[in-house]
């Protein structure tokens, strides 16, 4: 095992990447790759999983491989594919030149899916490896991964066993559409996202949007909090705040106020719904956001 | 560490696992490989304030966010003993709150294992005794009995013979193929191996074929007054299917939703008992039909518990609250789900009519509407399910 990564840095390692990760967040991080074993990041969507896993990539200089994952994902687009099409021209090539037909199973004729190519690290947390909403692949891909993330190695048939001299850093992440079984997640470690305090969502629009005023990033942080206590079907994520606090930048918005809250809130809310309970309660979510008590 | 505990200076390994057993008295089933990763996670990473201990615990021993609250009763239990109590109080409740989920107190999978005896009652009689001809007496006799004018033996006799309702198991394409020799695609892969056998020259062309997936299936029972006893019939018909097919659910409702799921496959009577009383505990004077939808729709529907499936509802429709959430509700639950079956014992009544204005509000949005009072019309709830003409 390498040196151990102490969470303090790797928090500071974390901002300086642009991420503004909490004490658990980099707390599973750094276990997880100390001890290079897998992280399972949940949270709903849109509260920076994905952004994690580059970050982290950003902050080791490694190289982000991701394999989004979608039901009836196989080997063939997870880990390996041959390359059939080169495989039989040179078959046929051979035939008409009378040669000895090269190795169809070398390097030549490989194709490296992410799995695969995330064995390949020439140095230690080389790669960081984001298996992307695991929750989306079918049951047959949970259990080979379960074999993967045992060994860090996949064997191919033709080839024999293709283990990773440097274990990828993996990150796995989950919308929990459904939830995933004990085995995996027994292997990683875990934590939840949550939306953001305040504060921290404060810093993320400010990190992400240096434009933007400061008393706005605030005000939108804070509108953002109040609309997730209104019971929405979807609350906005991070990405939603971002989205929102550019485009009253874009309106030209010094603060956030009734004149531009409404013209502005397509870009925090998608359902019809949502924005009708959001519009009854402008003045109440404007002021919130404004940090007036009352309205 | 040894600052914050008091100078204890203690085996990880040993804290390791005292810590897990702490976590399962409060009904957290971390397990062993958990607790050897929260072993070494501690040697490699010392942990120096209460704060980190608290962090490297929980990224390595939570199973899942709907257990943090229980982690934390468990943690301050443990840890608390070694000093700090005040400390790790605080920190505790610092902490972001789960998402609530209704139905927390639900016993876990994992309490009690069913002694054989308890296990019969919900089976398939995989043989039958040479009492069948006896027994299909029996059950021409109670095929056409509604459950709930009947005695308790009846009852029980009938709630076994839902094991011989048809299992419901739509399937559909998936998106997962697998090598035939006729399908509706080319098979690269399989044809050049094929070509292995004779001499790389291509002679049998493969193809592929889609796989196909049981379509999801979701009861949602209304538990509350004179709709209990049916709710326990179709409960016992969702537990029959369970153990046959892939992606049941259940849940149960009356003022709250609780999901019913977990206790589907394995639970012994009394504790799916125990968890109904739970959930009809809180049921007085009405039945929040609408709140209840909404809560399946936040939760499980929308992130795909009932997409491309049929979603069951037994309710007789009677509603506290303001019936247009009914119809909201159904409305976002018809876009998310391929098939509703709407159960309402009423409706075995010749002269009934949906006028109860719940019902009244659901009605547009169902593709069938039965009365499932019986173990004759389960069988038409079956084919509903599927989509069949009963």
């Amino acid at each position: 095992m390498t040196n151990a990564v102490d969470v303090a840095a790797l928090q500071d390692g974390l901002l300086r990447a642009g991420y503004v990760a909490d004490r658990g967040l980099a707390t599973a991080l750094a276990c997880a790759v100390t001890l290079e074993r897998a992280v399972l990041l949940e949270g709903d969507a849109g509260v920076g999983k994905t952004d994690a896993a580059r970050a982290l990539a950003t902050v080791f200089g490694a190289e982000l491989l991701r394999l989004q994952c979608y039901e009836g994902l196989d080997l063939a687009a997870a880990a390996y594919d041959w390359n059939y099409g080169k495989q039989l021209l040179a078959i046929r090539a051979a035939e008409a030149t009378h040669e000895r037909p090269p190795d169809l199973y070398s390097d030549e004729f490989l194709i490296r899916r992410p799995l695969l190519a995330a064995l390949g690290a020439t140095r230690p947390r080389g790669i960081v490896l984001l298996i992307d909403e695991i929750d989306r692949a079918d049951d047959e891909f949970e259990a080979f991964l379960l074999e993967f993330l045992a060994d860090y190695a996949i064997s191919i048939p033709e080839r024999g066993t293709v283990a990773a001299a440097h274990p990828p850093i993996v990150v796995l992440s989950s919308n929990r559409t459904r939830d995933l079984h004990d085995a995996l997640k027994r292997r990683c470690f875990y934590h939840w996202i949550g939306h953001p305090s305040v504060e921290r969502e404060t810093e993320i629009v400010r990190l992400h949007l240096p434009d933007v005023r400061p008393a706005l990033a605030a005000d939108v942080a804070r509108a953002a909090a109040a609309l997730r206590e209104r019971g929405l079907r979807k609350a906005p994520g991070i990405a939603e705040s971002l989205d929102w606090a550019q485009t009253l930048q874009m309106l030209g918005a010094e603060r956030l106020a009734l004149d531009v809250f409404e013209p502005s809130l397509g870009s925090v809310l998608k359902y019809p719904e949502d924005l009708e309970t959001a519009r009854a309660a402008a003045a109440a979510i404007v002021a919130a956001g404004r940090g007036e008590p009352g309205a | 560490m040894s600052d914050a505990l008091g100078g204890a200076a203690l085996d990880e390994a040993s804290l390791a696992a005292g810590f897990d057993r702490a976590l399962r008295a409060h009904g957290v089933a971390a397990g062993t490989r958990r607790a050897a990763t929260f072993a070494q996670t501690l040697r490699a990473l010392p942990p120096e304030t209460t704060r980190d201990l608290y962090w490297r615990a929980r990224v390595a021993m939570l199973p899942s966010i709907d257990d943090v609250d229980a982690f934390h009763a468990a943690f301050v239990e443990f840890f608390g003993s070694l000093g700090e109590a005040d400390a790790l109080h605080r920190l505790a409740r610092g902490v972001e709150a789960p998402p609530r989920r209704e139905g927390g107190d639900v016993p876990k999978r994992e309490s009690v294992p069913p002694s054989p005896s308890e296990r019969a009652a919900g089976e398939p009689e995989a043989r039958r005794a040479p009492t069948q001809l006896l027994l299909a007496s029996v059950e021409e006799r109670l095929a056409e009995r509604a459950f709930e004018d009947v005695s308790d033996e009846e009852r029980a006799a009938m709630l076994r013979l839902i094991a011989r309702v048809r299992v419901a198991a739509e399937r559909r394409a998936s998106r997962r193929r697998r090598s035939a020799a006729r399908g509706d695609r080319f098979d690269f892969r399989g044809t050049l191996r094929g070509a292995a056998r004779t001499a790389g020259e291509l002679v049998r062309r493969r193809a592929t074929r889609r796989r196909t997936r049981v379509r999801p299936l979701v009861f949602l029972l209304d538990v509350s007054g004179s709709m209990a006893p049916f709710a326990r019939a179709l409960l016992q018909y969702a537990r029959v299917t369970a153990k046959a097919r892939p992606n049941v659910r259940a849940f149960a409702f009356a003022t709250a939703l609780t999901d019913l799921t977990p206790l589907l496959r394995s639970a012994a009577d009394e504790q799916l008992m125990a968890a109904l009383g739970t959930a009809v505990r809180d049921w007085g004077g009405g039945t929040r039909i609408g709140a209840s939808l909404r809560t399946f729709n936040d939760r499980y529907a929308q992130r795909g518990a009932a997409r491309g499936g049929t979603v069951v509802v037994l309710s007789d429709g009677w509603e506290r609250d303001d019936p247009g959430l009914v119809a909201a509700e159904m409305r976002r639950l018809r876009l998310l789900a391929r098939r509703i079956v709407w159960v309402n014992p009423h409706r075995r009544h010749p002269a009934y009519e949906p006028l109860v204005r719940g019902m009244a509000a659901a009605l547009p949005y169902l593709d069938a509407f039965l009365s499932g009072h019986s173990l004759r019309t389960l069988e038409a709830v079956a084919d509903a399910i599927e989509g069949r003409e009963a």
